[in-house]
C-alpha cells in the first residue's frame, strides 16, 4: 500500500465506522445493536491508532507524506500533506477521543446516533490538520462545527440548546467570511492549495498586496473565533459548560486546537505569518490572564473548568504565535512550537480529565454550584466508589493544571515559559498560572467535608453501569502522570516530528531546574493568598461583578467586527 | 461592477437580519442570504472569463471557470446543512420556551436553572 493511502486511512476509518454505527439502528434494541455500535466504534478508533503508529517513521525529520486525494492531477485535486504536526494532532485527538468515548458508555449519551457523529468528528479532525487546500480547509472546519452543534444539545439541559444555536450563528458566519477571503485569495492567486498561494502571493503589486493582507484577515478572525481567542470567546463557556461530560471533555481537548494548528500550515509559508503570529500571541497571553479572572469568579463547576479551557488555550495561542513570529526553522521558535504542542496535547488529556472527573461528581451529587456542594466523596463512596477514584482522577488532573511537578501540566507549561523568556509573555503568562492555582483551590472545596451535604441524586437508579467512567477516568489520569514523568522521552520525538527537515530539533531542556522548582513553589504560595483574597469578602464582591458582567449574543458579532478590524489594521501598518 | 454593489447590498441586508432581529427564524434568513451573496460573488468570478457551460464539446470556447461552480455546489450543500440543523435547533428552543425571541428566551431558561 503506499504511504498517501495509509494516511488517508485516518480519515476513512473512523467514517466507515460511523457508518457501521449508524447501522446499528437497524437492528432492535439489545446485544445485536450493541455489537454492531461497539464494532464501529472500534473501527474508528483504534485501527486509525494502528495506522499513526505505521506511518511513524515516514514523516520524523521534517519529512511528510505529499499526495493529492483520489489520485487526481495536482493542479485540479485537493492537495494533502500528512506531517509531523499532522500525527501529533492525530494522535490528541484519538486519545481523548478514545477515554470520551468509553465514558459515554457510562455517562451518556449513549446510542448509535451518538457515536456516529461522534466519530464523523474525529474523521473531520484528522482531515482539517492534513489538508493542504483552503477550500478543503472551509470545508472540514464546517464539518467539525456541525457534528458540535449536534452534540451539544444532547445533554438535554436547558440553555444547551441556546447554547449550541448561538455558537452555531457565530461559527456559521464567521465561516462566510473565511469563504470571503478564500475568494479573494483564489482571484489573486488562481489557486487554493497553500504552495500555490504562496507562489501567487510572491509575484504581487502593492495594491493587491493589501487586498491580500484583507483576505488573510478573514481566514485568520474566522478560525480565531473557533479557537475562542479573546474577544472572540463568548461562545464557548456555554456551550462547553452545558453540553454531555464526555462532549466537553472533546470539546474543549481537542476540538478547539486543531483549527489552529491547521492554520499555522498556511501562516508559515506567508511573510505576513509572522506579523499575524506576534499579534495572536499577544492576544493568547491576555487571554489566559482575562479568562482565568473570571474563571475564577464561576458559581457553576463546569463553567469554571470552560474558562480554564480559554486561559489555557491563551498560553498554547501565545507559544503558538511567538513560534510563527521567530519562525519554526529557528531553535527559538521550535521550541515555542514544541511547547505549544506539548500544552495543547496535556491539556487535551487534563482538562478531559477533569471535566470527566467533575462530571461524575456532579452527578453523583446532583448538584453543580461550587458554593454549595461539600463532602462529594462520601457521595462517591455511596454510588460504590470503595476508593475514591472519581477524587484521585480530580486531584491528579487539578495538579496538573496547576502545573504542580511530576505531572504533565508542570512539563508543557515550563517549556511554554522557558521558551518565552524575557518577554512581555513570560510576565503575563505567570500570573495567569497564579491564578490557576487559586480557582482549583476553589473547585477543590466540592470535595472539602462541609456541613451542607449535598443530596444523593438519581443517577444510583439509572441503568448505565457506571465502571466506563472510572475506566476514563484512570486511563486519562495514568497518562497524565506518564506525560510528566516520561517527559524527556516526549520532549525529543516531539521536536524531531515538529522540526523542518533541515533544522536540528531543540537539546533537552532542563525542565526539572531548581529555578523552575523555586518559580512553582512561588506561584503555588501566591496562588493560595490570591484564593483567601478572593474568598473574602471584598474579593467576593469583585467577583460578582466579574461573574455578573452583561452578556449577549450580539456582543459576540460586536468583538468579531472588532477583532477583524483590529487585526487588518495591524497588518496594513 | 453593478454586481458587486449589489451583492455587497445584498450580503449587508443578511448581516444586518443577523444582527439587529431578536427572532430567531429571521437570523437563520439572514445567515443563509449572506452565504447565498458570497456564493453568487464566487459564480461571478468563475464567468469573467466566459459564460459557456465548461463542457469542451465544441473545441475550447469562452468558458466559465469550473473550478468556482464546483466549490460553490460543496458550499451550497454544507449551507443546507447548517440551515437545517439551526431550524431544528429553532424548533426545539420554541419548545422548551415556547418563543422565538432570543431574548424571551434566553430569559426563560435562565428562569428555569
Amino acid at each position: 500500500m503506499r504511504p498517501e493511502d495509509l494516511v488517508f486511512a485516518t480519515v476513512m476509518l473512523p467514517l466507515l465506522g460511523a457508518a457501521f454505527a449508524l447501522c446499528a439502528n437497524m437492528f432492535p434494541k439489545g446485544k445485536g445493536a450493541d455489537t454492531v455500535e461497539f464494532i464501529g466504534a472500534g473501527i474508528g478508533l483504534l485501527l486509525p491508532l494502528i495506522v499513526l503508529a505505521n506511518v511513524f517513521p515516514l514523516v520524523t525529520g521534517g519529512n511528510a507524506i505529499e499526495g493529492v486525494i483520489g489520485s487526481w492531477h495536482e493542479g485540479i485535486g485537493i492537495t494533502f500533506s500528512f506531517d509531523g504536526l499532522a500525527l501529533l494532532i492525530n494522535i490528541l485527538g484519538y486519545t481523548v477521543g478514545i477515554a470520551a468515548w468509553i465514558y459515554s458508555l457510562g455517562g451518556g449519551p449513549r446510542g448509535p446516533a451518538f457515536t456516529g457523529i461522534f466519530l464523523i468528528q474525529c474523521a473531520a479532525l484528522s482531515a482539517t490538520i492534513m489538508t493542504n487546500d483552503l477550500f478543503n480547509l472551509f470545508v472540514c472546519l464546517e464539518i467539525m462545527g456541525m457534528t458540535s452543534y449536534v452534540l451539544i444539545p444532547t445533554s438535554r439541559k436547558a440553555g444547551a440548546s441556546l447554547a449550541s444555536f448561538s455558537y452555531l450563528m457565530v461559527s456559521a458566519s464567521a465561516m462566510v467570511f473565511f469563504l470571503l477571503g478564500t475568494y479573494g485569495l483564489y482571484r489573486l492567486t488562481g489557486s487554493l492549495s497553500f504552495q500555490g498561494i504562496e507562489a501567487g502571493l510572491a509575484l504581487l503589486g502593492s495594491t493587491q498586496r493589501i487586498l491580500s493582507l484583507a483576505c488573510l484577515t478573514l481566514l485568520v478572525s474566522a478560525v480565531a473565533i473557533r479557537v475562542a481567542i479573546m474577544p472572540l470567546y463568548g461562545w464557548l463557556p456555554d456551550a462547553h459548560a452545558l453540553s454531555p461530560h464526555a462532549v466537553s471533555a472533546v470539546l474543549s481537548g481537542v476540538l478547539i486546537k486543531t483549527p489552529l494548528f491547521a492554520l499555522a500550515r498556511i501562516l508559515h509559508l506567508l511573510p505576513e505569518g509572522t506579523k499575524i503570529g506576534e499579534l495572536m500571541s499577544i492576544a493568547g497571553a491576555l487571554t489566559a490572564v482575562v479568562a482565568v479572572v473570571i474563571a475564577l469568579s464561576q458559581r457553576d463547576a463546569k463553567r469554571l473548568l470552560a474558562y480554564h479551557s480559554i486561559s489555557q488555550i491563551g498560553y498554547i495561542v501565545a507559544a503558538w504565535g511567538m513560534a510563527l513570529r521567530w519562525g519554526i526553522d529557528t531553535p527559538e521558535g521550535l521550541a515555542c512550537m514544541v511547547g505549544a504542542f506539548l500544552h495543547a496535547f496535556y491539556h487535551a488529556l487534563f482538562k478531559g480529565l477533569l471535566f470527566l472527573s467533575v462530571g461524575t461528581t456532579v452527578d453523583v451529587t446532583g448538584e453543580r454550584n461550587v458554593y454549595l456542594l461539600r463532602s462529594s466523596i462520601a457521595s462517591l463512596k455511596g454510588r460504590g466508589e470503595r476508593i475514591p477514584i472519581t477524587f484521585i482522577a480530580f486531584v491528579t488532573g487539578a495538579l496538573a493544571i496547576s502545573a504542580i511537578p511530576p505531572l504533565n501540566g508542570y512539563v508543557s507549561k515550563d517549556l511554554i515559559t522557558y521558551s518565552l523568556k524575557g518577554t512581555v509573555h513570560y510576565v503575563l503568562l505567570s500570573i495567569a498560572s497564579v491564578g490557576t492555582v487559586a480557582s482549583f483551590i476553589k473547585l477543590s472545596r466540592i470535595y472539602w467535608r462541609g456541613t451542607k451535604v449535598a443530596a444523593q441524586a438519581s443517577l444510583s437508579t439509572e441503568t448505565t453501569p457506571y465502571w466506563p467512567r472510572l475506566v476514563a477516568e484512570v486511563l486519562l489520569s495514568l497518562l497524565c502522570i506518564a506525560g510528566g514523568v516520561a517527559s524527556h522521552l516526549i520532549i525529543p520525538v516531539v521536536s524531531d516530528l515538529l522540526a523542518p527537515a533541515n533544522v536540528i530539533a531543540i537539546a533537552n531542556a532542563n525542565l526539572f531546574s531548581t529555578d523552575s522548582l523555586v518559580k512553582t513553589a512561588w506561584t503555588v504560595a501566591s496562588g493560595t493568598l490570591l484564593f483567601f483574597a478572593a474568598t473574602s469578602r471584598p474579593g467576593s464582591v469583585v467577583l460578582r461583578i466579574v461573574r455578573e458582567r452583561p452578556r449577549d449574543f450580539h456582543g459576540l458579532f460586536i468583538s468579531f467586527a472588532l477583532g477583524t478590524a483590529v487585526l487588518a489594521g495591524y497588518l496594513l501598518i | 461592477m453593478i454586481e458587486r454593489i449589489l451583492l455587497l447590498v445584498l450580503f449587508m441586508i443578511g448581516f444586518w437580519a443577523i444582527m439587529a432581529h431578536r427572532n430567531i427564524i429571521k437570523k437563520i434568513f439572514g445567515l443563509n442570504i449572506i452565504n447565498a451573496s458570497v456564493v453568487i460573488l464566487f459564480i461571478l468570478e468563475g464567468s469573467r472569463i466566459g459564460n459557456e457551460v465548461p463542457i469542451m464539446y465544441g473545441g475550447i470556447g469562452p468558458t466559465a471557470d469550473p473550478i468556482p461552480q464546483a466549490l460553490m455546489l460543496t458550499a451550497i450543500v454544507i449551507g443546507v446543512c447548517v440551515t437545517a440543523l439551526s431550524l431544528a435547533l429553532a424548533v426545539h428552543l420554541y419548545r422548551t420556551s415556547g418563543s422565538f425571541d432570543i431574548d424571551v428566551i434566553k430569559r426563560r431558561i435562565q428562569d428555569e436553572a
